[in-house]
């Protein structure tokens, strides 16, 4: 079999982390896979038949799959072959028989250009990740700085220098052991090149949209900041875990749209049933800067006239809460 | 958000000024009773009897034998209210009553019945006289906002040949220091009077309440408390537990008003929501009126007017951030009233309170500033839907009172039981400066929504410049 320049094609068993166990040099057509030593390629698995499969180019010269006498057939990506079907197999195509999944490499298969060696530290990721760093502490002790007192004193400050590194290292470390689990690396300063943006994102939305909302007036902007800032969370997440399972990009999306809509509908139930509403907040409370200040001030008797519109709700929760008292009442009876 | 919170502390713990309605739940009536009892044993004395009659010995004192007097001549007039649960013969709750007419008619608190008033299938009145007496009583009337309540024995038969309490009129005004006579049942441990001394009508306070310099106790409310010739003065009601006998008492008048109102009504046998309501909605419409119009007490702010009540029923405490501090400079001012109206143990209503906090960040820089005038105006508490209220409905604006920006919030809950009745919260903040401002916060609780209107109108008028906008800072 140690004939390299005679391979025409190569066959690679992958593992579960989608790493190459073993690989099997082919030097002529057909290829048989199964369980019986009588194949070319002999599968040790309990779900493969002892004649599984059949690789062998067709007429016009394209390599075809045929499923032999199987139970479970052949996967071919998210195509089902059952037995005695067959395909033609498209460049790097990869089959899953039983549990063992294989790659089939042809030898004029294109091949994908190099990949840079994404541990390599320095240079222009270094620099990136650096600034995104120090904006991130200038903010963050910014926001600090203004909750103390002119004059506080330094250790006041030690709480920010220690705590936030120590978090981000944390955070990090914890990411880094998952992908140590799932790819075999413990990427640490991929997860902190994921992390720093995303933070960032949240750490200015949360200093500007509160103000700006004080300045317009606008209530909703201002309701809207903590969902906003959910919803980014959420999808900071999504892309830490989409790092460690490249895999599995679709199932990532749509467990993220889930979490988030769960959650959200969760907590929105629980505020309508204690508040009456959907947010907590009973009113705006981020109160303008001057010189910010965009909105349009009203007369005060605009404000008592527009009282008038909450005579009709409020009375409608009054009728509601007799009628729960009443059905109490009945229960108890 | 601890900025707002400390200075109410040390307030509250300066002065704790709520009243305490001086009726005993069960529980806490038991407590003291079952205590006293154990602690009289543990001295060894054969209780109460040497003790009485160690009292009786010392009668010849002046003072004391108009006391016996008043007490021998009362004490078929005294009887004890209870109130106890249909299904069960335990009080639930125990106060005292007194006879006002031949036919039965008696007096006590809204307070000690109102567990019967608010739910009459679940509990029911009974009277105990002195001589061991008892029989069932029915509610005729009530007046909730003078915390009177006017009872009748279903049988008055017992009750027959005992004399009635006569009312002092109120055309003889009785002189500061005069000595009145308590009565009534303290703790359920028996009958007793009390002496102190008449001084007047308690000051600032809506309802004319009395003081009375002598010790009231749980179990005693709805008691007599009668001059020196067995005349009404005041039917027992409160007492401070922050001070030493200082009491209060419903003037003779409003309850001589009930039992006219009331002699010949049919007993009530439906929760007494309706009428309650009606009685409030009556007490809020007078003090609203009287409230909006009296003009605001300026401030003393250099820069804004602020609107703070007349302390003619409603007292205000000052307080402000020591000078030395580094941060946020503030002074701060809560006027609250006295008067509250009992409605049940959970709901007192029917009053107002005014509180302002006046901000010097002068020493902070803008961005500070803000932050925490920003934060102090988060921590205000509006409340959630509970067994009373809805939860609150709120509009916010920003405003401009002659040319002086205002940020105001305006939230509203409905009584869920008092029809037509409100709870209005008033938060404004000023806006204009960058490191000096003014918060202010209005409360009334029980209120129509018309006042609701007028007193936010009345609130918001408040605020302006001191002077025409030139010194901006």
């Amino acid at each position: 079999m140690d004939r390299p320049e005679d391979r025409i094609a190569l066959i690679e068993v992958l593992e579960r982390d989608g790493r190459v166990g073993r690989s099997v040099d082919v030097h002529r057509w057909p290829v048989t896979l199964g369980r019986a030593l009588a194949n070319l390629v002999v599968l040790d698995d309990p779900h493969v038949a002892a004649q599984h499969a059949t690789l062998a180019p067709d007429a016009t010269g394209v390599l075809r799959l045929t499923v032999g006498p199987s139970g479970n057939g052949v996967h071919v990506g998210r195509l089902r072959l059952a037995a005695g079907q067959s395909l033609a197999l498209a460049e790097g195509s990869v089959l899953q028989l039983g549990g063992v999944r294989l790659r089939l490499r042809l030898k004029h298969d294109s091949l994908a250009p190099e990949r840079p060696l994404a541990t390599a530290f320095g240079g222009a990721i270094a620099r990136r990740m650096a600034l995104l760093a120090m904006l991130l502490l200038a903010l963050v002790g910014v926001e600090h700085g203004v909750g103390l007192d002119p004059g506080a004193d330094v250790t006041a400050w030690l709480p920010l220098l220690v705590s936030l590194p120590m978090a981000l290292v944390g955070w990090c470390g914890a990411w880094a052991l998952a992908s140590k689990l799932f790819q075999h690396r413990f990427d640490f300063w991929g997860h902190m090149a994921i992390l720093l943006p995303w933070l960032l994102a949240l750490q200015v939305l949360d200093l500007v949209l509160p103000q700006l909302a004080a300045s317009g007036g606008w209530r909703w902007l201002w309701l809207a900041t903590k969902p906003v800032s959910a919803v980014l969370a959420a999808l900071m997440l999504r892309a830490h875990l989409a790092h460690v399972l490249p895999g599995h990009q679709r199932a990532l999306a749509y467990a993220t749209a889930a979490l988030v809509l769960t959650s959200g509908s969760v907590a929105a139930a629980l505020n309508l049933r204690s508040h009456g509403q959907l947010f907590t907040a009973p009113y705006m409370s981020t109160l303008p800067l001057p010189v910010l200040r965009w909105s349009n001030p009203v007369p005060t008797q605009d404000l008592v006239d527009a009282m008038s519109g909450l005579r009709e709700p409020l009375r409608e929760q009054v009728r509601e809460a007799q009628a729960d008292e009443a059905e109490e009442s009945d229960a108890a009876e | 958000m601890l900025l707002a919170l400390r200075p109410l502390l040390a307030l509250l713990l300066a002065t704790a000024t709520a009243a305490v309605p001086a009726q005993p739940g069960g529980a806490a009536a038991a407590a003291p009773s079952v205590s006293a009892a154990s602690a009289a044993s543990a001295v060894g004395a054969p209780a109460p009897e040497p003790a009485a009659s160690a009292a009786a010995e010392a009668a010849s004192d002046p003072v004391s034998s108009a006391a016996q007097r008043i007490y021998e001549q009362m004490r078929p007039r005294l009887l004890q209210v209870r109130t106890l649960l249909k299904t069960q013969d335990s009080q639930s709750s125990v106060g005292s009553g007194f006879l006002v007419s031949a036919e039965g008619h008696l007096i006590t608190n809204y307070h000690v019945v109102s567990q019967f008033a608010l739910q009459p299938q679940r509990s029911r009145l009974v009277y105990a006289t002195i001589d061991g007496q008892q029989g069932a009583l029915q509610l005729l009337a009530f007046d909730v906002v003078h915390d009177l309540a006017l009872l009748k024995a279903v049988d008055p038969a017992p009750l027959a040949g005992r004399g009635v309490v006569a009312f002092r009129p109120e055309a003889e005004p009785l002189p500061r220091g005069a000595r009145i006579f308590s009565l009534g049942n303290p703790l359920d441990v028996g009958f007793a009077v009390t002496e102190g001394s008449y001084n007047g009508p308690v000051e600032r306070s809506f309802l004319r309440t009395l003081f009375f310099g002598g010790s009231l106790s749980p179990g005693m409310s709805g008691g007599p408390a009668l001059d020196d010739s067995g005349r009404l003065v005041g039917v027992n009601v409160a007492t401070r537990r922050d001070g030493e006998q200082v009491s209060f008492l419903v003037p003779a008048a409003p309850a001589q008003a009930l039992l006219e109102r009331g002699r010949k009504a049919k007993a009530i046998e439906t929760p007494v929501y309706p009428e309650v309501a009606r009685q409030l909605l009556r007490h809020e419409a007078e003090l609203t009126d009287r409230f909006v119009a009296q003009p605001w007490r300026p401030a003393g702010h250099a820069r804004y007017a602020v609107p703070v009540p007349q302390e003619t029923f409603l007292r205000c405490w000052g307080q402000g951030s020591p000078q030395a501090a580094r941060g946020l400079q503030f002074e701060r001012s809560d006027c609250e009233m006295d008067s509250r109206v009992f409605v049940s143990g959970s709901l007192l209503t029917g009053y107002l309170t005014v509180r302002h906090e006046a901000y010097d960040g002068n020493k902070l820089g803008p961005l500070r500033f803000n932050q925490r005038y920003s934060a102090s105006f988060q921590n205000e508490f509006i409340g959630t839907s509970n067994r009373q209220l809805t939860a609150p409905r709120c509009l916010e604006q920003t405003l401009d009172r002659a040319g002086l920006p205002l940020r105001a919030v305006v939230c509203l809950r409905a009584y869920k039981k008092l029809e037509g009745l409100h709870e209005l919260s008033v938060l404004v903040a000023t806006l204009d400066g960058s490191q000096v401002g003014v918060q202010g916060r209005f409360d009334a609780h029980g209120v129509s929504f018309a006042s609701a209107q007028r007193l936010t109108k009345h609130y918001l008028d408040g605020f302006a410049w001191t002077a025409p906008k030139t010194a901006s800072r």
